[in-house]
């Protein structure tokens, strides 16, 4: 079947990076795992979505981005009405076995946790995606400039948030 | 980008794990790809979407409505049938009810007239107030 086969290239190409950027978004594996899914359920079932899309990336990340918002959305009435028994964040980076860099890791996942939302995903699409402002305000439907402005808020944060210990590890 | 962005960006990301690709390809598959080629077939596709959440609920709501119309239905067949059946009645029947109204009358003593032959007695009376202040 042709549009099983592309879903399984879309995968195989782009689930990593939306797994990290759902993961820091919504710091929950079970909540990055539905949205994931929702994603590709969603193109699945509607293929003629990338019918004319010229950067695939920057359209995946958009759907992801919008389905997590809406995902965490839900959560939070969700979660009003019931006590929520589940474990602390999960961090969105690999875990070493250096325990200078894995408390380095831990902070930075803390401190990204601590930023609003759109500061993160902005963060995470320019340091750990890649994507230059132009392409970040085509994905999450803003501006260049309030791409570059979030961005700059974060890692502001980020840096004073993290400047002790990354003076000492230096 | 300065010495903090790079030290940030070659942090690697958690990796994806590896039984998530077989379950979401899986959830993802058995979605039909081919649009529904003609209208009836396209309305079929939009009614069981929108029917399918609670097809029970809907059936009984359906079946409701059904009862209600039919209960409808027979209560105005009936209601015409009783009409129909119920013809006017002749001349000599309204003849005899006038003469029995009429020795009914004679039998309590009086004369039943009807209203508007009534003839009115004592003197006209003001119609408003503001007439009878004027006075």
């Amino acid at each position: 079947m042709p549009g099983c086969t592309n879903i399984e290239r879309l995968y195989d190409e782009h689930a990593q990076p939306l797994f990290a950027f759902l993961l820091n978004l919504t710091r929950d594996e079970a909540d990055t795992r539905d949205v994931l899914q929702e994603v590709f359920v969603r193109l699945a079932r509607e293929p003629g979505h990338l019918a004319g899309v010229r950067d695939e990336r920057a359209f995946l990340i958009r759907l992801a981005h919008n389905a997590a918002v809406d995902h965490m959305r839900r959560r939070t009435s969700r979660d009003r009405t019931k006590v929520n028994f589940a474990a602390e964040p999960l961090s969105p980076f690999a875990p070493t076995d250096d325990p200078d860099e894995q408390l380095f890791r831990a902070e930075l996942a803390e401190a990204l946790g601590e930023l609003p939302e759109d500061q993160r995903a902005v963060v995470h699409l320019k340091l750990w995606s890649g994507l230059t402002f132009e392409e970040i305000a085509t994905a999450l439907d803003i501006s260049p400039n309030t791409a570059a402005s979030r961005y700059r808020y974060g890692l502001d944060k980020l840096r004073g948030r993290l400047r002790p210990l990354y003076e000492e590890i230096k | 980008m300065n010495e903090f962005e790079q030290r940030l960006r070659r942090l690697p990301a958690r990796k994806l794990p590896d039984d998530w690709r077989a379950e979401i390809l899986a959830a993802a598959t058995p979605v039909p790809t081919a649009a529904p080629v003609n209208g009836l077939a396209l309305l079929r596709a939009r009614l069981v979407e929108l029917f399918w959440p609670h097809p029970k609920a809907w059936a009984g709501l359906a079946a409701a409505w059904a009862i209600i119309l039919l209960l409808n239905l027979s209560a105005t067949d009936r209601a015409t049938v009783l009409a129909k059946k119920s013809a006017a009645p002749s001349p000599d029947v309204i003849e005899q009810l006038h003469h029995q109204q009429v020795m009914f009358a004679e039998l309590i003593g009086a004369t039943v007239a009807p209203d508007a032959d009534r003839v009115k007695t004592g003197p006209p009376h003001p119609h408003t107030c503001r007439d009878t202040f004027a006075l």
